[in-house]
């Protein structure tokens, strides 16, 4: 099975390490600290490699692609963080729907279909969710229509980024669908979930 | 220095991009934000801070042609030229730039802080689409819209003010104001407007999406530049287009009558 991402940080003083995620199914990563994993989630937010970095992304050597190739990388590659930036003047839908308004795909009734399919799954009153902006949103509430937001994208590659953090165990164990939700939609995707742990070299569980 | 070449290059390129994708306004997120900047811009200042500036338009009207010992003739010259043609389309642009010069750098620059261009580059949203076309398209229908307000009601303050210094009636003033004004002025001060709107726009932006550094902090930073600039801007343009027009380089584009 060919690899989905291979990444690799050799720092001076540090134990480096390797990350091979290989094409299709659920990779779950544990990276050693939290400074090696914000450089990783960073490297493959932007498609750009750091010093002691080295990125193949979707069969692409980062550091070789110009800047429209880099653009439409970008467009195949998903990351979910735990402070998700939704647009602070669009209500819950009108941020779920921005991608495929702008986009002309997919359809709209397929993004109220996916909403409608995944929310309540998720979150109790979705209804009234959808109608409040941000701010007036929780940090799992956030998530969540982050998510659906990912989830209506479609991206190859979905990176779900410690999207537990900070919340309580209730919240963790709706956070923890999110790799069903994704699997169900998207059964050919890559999905990784990262995490930064105390242990020298990354776990994958796939 | 450099930051200053660097700021003439980064903002030509985002006015040469703005004016290459005017056609995006099609797609529905960018038209609805484009109608949304016109109802910030344009409908909610049409009540309050306009009708403070008309006030201003017909109080100078007032002092000039008290100073001056102004007749017929010359209150209806200073109405044309000075409230018509100048002081209309500055006015509604100083109201643009504090109004809404200080809500874009500050929102777009909060946009880029916070993290919301990045999400909205791997959604495969353009940033220039999504929030410059939209905020300079509306601002500039705004600005137009809004010169015309203060225009109206600064010309109407002054033909109805005029009569109470001056021995004349209202008829008379209006009907010797609209034997002098041409199509010329009509012309002058939408495009001048127009102009107005998209420097102002354009350079907020700039400044919004180009923040000092990535923390709050920046904010205020963004916007004093942005209104500075946008200022200078505004009366930069105001100069050489009326030098250009009516001035004596290539004896003026246009002869006026008076």
């Amino acid at each position: 099975m060919s690899a989905a991402l291979r990444y690799s940080l050799q720092q001076p003083g540090t134990p480096g390490f390797v990350l091979e995620v290989p094409q299709g199914g659920v990779t779950r990563a544990h990276l050693p600290d939290p400074q090696s994993k914000a450089r990783f989630i960073a490297a493959v937010a932007k498609a750009r490699c750091g010093e002691g970095e080295a990125l193949e992304l979707l069969g692409e050597q980062v550091d070789a692609i110009g800047s429209a190739a880099r653009a439409r990388l970008l467009r195949r590659v998903g990351v979910l963080s735990p402070s998700v930036a939704l647009i602070t003047n669009l209500n819950a839908w009108e941020n779920i729907s921005l991608p495929a308004a702008y986009h002309g795909s997919p359809a709209p009734e397929r993004v109220a279909e996916i909403t409608q399919e995944v929310l309540p799954a998720l979150v109790d009153e979705p209804l009234a969710l959808l109608a409040r902006l941000p701010e007036q949103l929780n940090t799992l509430q956030r998530r969540v229509v982050a998510f659906v937001r990912l989830l209506v994208v479609g991206p190859e590659l979905a990176v779900i980024d410690g999207v537990d953090e900070g919340l309580s165990r209730d919240e963790c164990a709706c956070v923890a669908r999110f790799e069903t939700e994704y699997r169900a939609r998207h059964p050919s995707g890559t999905l990784l979930s990262s995490r930064a742990g105390s242990c020298t070299r990354p776990r994958c569980i796939s | 220095m450099l930051r200053a070449l660097r700021e003439i290059e980064g903002g030509l390129k985002l006015s040469l991009n703005v004016v290459g994708r005017m056609g995006r306004l099609r797609r529905a997120p960018i038209r609805e934000s484009f109608l949304r900047q016109v109802y910030f811009t344009g409908v909610t200042a049409a009540t309050g801070v306009v009708l403070r500036a008309s006030v201003l338009g017909v109080l100078i009207i007032a002092i000039t042609m008290d100073v001056l010992d102004a007749d017929t003739d010359l209150a209806v010259k200073i109405l044309l030229l000075l409230v018509f043609r100048e002081i209309g389309p500055l006015a509604a642009a100083v109201v643009v730039i504090l109004r809404t010069g200080t809500a874009i750098s500050a929102e777009v620059a909060m946009m880029r802080i916070s993290g919301q261009t990045r999400a909205l580059r791997h959604l495969g949203i353009d940033l220039y689409d999504y929030i410059v076309v939209p905020r300079v398209a509306g601002v500039m229908l705004a600005t137009v819209v809004l010169t015309f307000y203060v225009q109206f009601l600064a010309v109407l303050g002054g033909l109805l003010f005029s009569p109470l210094i001056i021995d004349a009636t209202f008829m008379e003033l209006a009907g010797r104001f609209s034997a002098l004004f041409a199509p010329v002025d009509f012309f002058y001060s939408t495009i001048k407007a127009l102009l107005f709107g998209f420097a102002i726009a354009a350079c907020c932006c700039y400044h919004g999406l180009n923040p000092p550094n990535l923390t709050q902090n920046a904010v205020p930073q963004v916007v004093t530049r942005a209104v500075t600039q946008s200022a200078m801007l505004t009366l930069g343009i105001n100069a050489v287009f009326a030098y250009i027009v009516f001035g004596i380089l290539f004896f003026g584009l246009v002869t006026a009558k008076v």
